[in-house]
C-alpha cells in the first residue's frame, strides 16, 4: 500500500515536472507586437484629435461667454449712465422749479408791501 | 503575499509601453490560449489587454504591478470571452459548435517539431478541464505562482485554490494519459 502511495507521488512529481516543461510560454504570433503598437497609435490620434475638438469648443464658449459678458457690461453702464443723465436733469428741473418759486414769491411780497402802502394812504 | 502587494510603495516607476508589450506579449498570449483553447480568440484578447495596458499605464506603479495586473485583467477578459462563447453555443445548439471546436482544434499548429507530446496537446487538454482548474493550473505551471498568489490573482480562498490545484492536476493527468495513448495509437 505504501509502496503504491510512493509510487504514485513520484508519478505525479514527474508529471508535474513535464507539464512545467510543457507549459513555458507560447511565442506571440508573428506581428502581433506591431498591430498593437499600430492600434494603440489609432487610439492616441483619435484621442488627441477629440482632444483637439474639445479644446476648440472649451475655447470658443470661452470667447462667447468673454463677448457676451463685455456686452452686458456695456448695456449695464449705459443703462447706469442714462440714469444719472436722467438723475441731472430731474435735478436741474427741480432747481429751475426753486429759483421761480423764490421769485414768485418775492413778486407776491412786492405786490403785498404795494397794496399795505396803498391802503394806509387812502386811510389818511 | 506582502511582495505582491509591496508595488504600492514605488512610485519612481516610468514605464514604457513598447517595451511592455515585447516584455509581457508572450505570458498574456499564452495565458488566453491556454484559457481559451483557442489560438484565434486568444490573439484577440491579448491584443485587447495590452491595448487596456496602454489605457491603465499611469494607474500602475511597479513591473510587479504591471505583471500582475496584465494576469488579472486577461483572466477576467477570458471568463467574459468564455461566457459569450456559451451563450453563442446555446443559442447555435451546442452539437454544432462543438464540431466547430473540434475542426478549430484540429487545425491548430501544435508547436515546434521538437516538443514532447504534452507540450504539444496541452492547449487541447487544459480546454477539456473546469474552468477555475485551468485557471489555477496555469498559473501554477506556467506563471509559476505560488497557491497563494494564485488566490491573490483569482481572489479565491487559498483552499480553493488548493484543491483546484489539486483536483486540476489529477483530472490532467487522466486525460493525458487517454489522450495521449490515443494519440500513440492513430500515429
Amino acid at each position: 500500500m505504501e509502496h503504491n502511495d510512493v509510487g504514485n507521488e513520484k508519478e505525479m512529481a514527474e508529471f508535474e515536472r513535464k507539464l512545467r516543461i510543457a507549459m513555458q510560454h507560447r511565442a506571440a504570433p508573428v506581428g502581433m507586437k506591431q498591430r498593437v503598437m499600430a492600434r494603440a497609435r489609432e487610439r492616441r490620434q483619435v484621442r488627441h484629435g477629440r482632444g483637439w475638438m474639445l479644446q476648440r469648443i472649451a475655447a470658443s464658449a470661452l470667447l462667447a461667454a468673454v463677448f457676451g459678458g463685455v456686452a452686458v457690461y456695456h448695456q449695464v453702464q449705459e443703462r447706469a449712465e442714462e440714469r444719472r443723465k436722467g438723475e441731472e436733469a430731474r435735478e436741474q428741473v427741480m432747481t429751475a422749479f426753486r429759483i421761480t418759486q423764490k421769485t414768485l414769491d418775492r413778486v407776491q411780497e412786492r405786490l403785498d408791501d404795494d397794496s399795505r402802502v396803498k391802503f394806509q394812504i387812502y386811510n389818511r | 503575499m506582502r511582495e505582491l502587494l509591496s508595488w504600492q510603495d514605488k512610485t519612481s516607476w516610468r514605464p514604457d509601453f513598447e517595451q511592455l508589450v515585447e516584455e509581457h506579449q508572450s505570458m498574456v498570449f499564452s495565458l488566453a490560449w491556454r484559457m481559451t483553447g483557442d489560438r484565434g480568440l486568444a490573439e484577440e484578447l491579448a491584443q485587447d489587454v495590452l491595448l487596456e495596458l496602454d489605457r491603465n499605464l499611469r494607474k500602475l506603479s511597479s513591473a510587479e504591478h504591471a505583471r500582475f495586473w496584465l494576469r488579472q485583467v486577461t483572466l477576467h477578459r477570458v471568463a467574459d470571452a468564455l461566457r459569450r462563447r456559451r451563450t453563442n453555443a446555446a443559442s447555435l445548439g451546442a452539437d454544432l459548435w462543438e464540431e466547430l471546436e473540434e475542426r478549430h482544434v484540429l487545425v491548430e499548429p501544435f508547436g515546434l517539431e521538437d516538443e514532447s507530446p504534452l507540450g504539444r496537446r496541452i492547449e487541447e487538454l487544459l480546454a477539456t478541464l473546469p474552468e477555475g482548474q485551468r485557471a489555477a493550473l496555469v498559473l501554477r505551471y506556467q506563471e509559476d505562482l505560488t497557491p497563494e498568489e494564485i488566490a491573490v490573482t483569482l481572489k479565491s480562498p487559498l483552499a480553493t485554490v488548493k484543491s483546484q490545484l489539486q483536483r486540476g492536476l489529477k483530472l490532467l493527468r487522466l486525460r493525458a494519459s487517454q489522450s495521449l495513448k490515443e494519440y500513440v495509437r492513430g500515429a
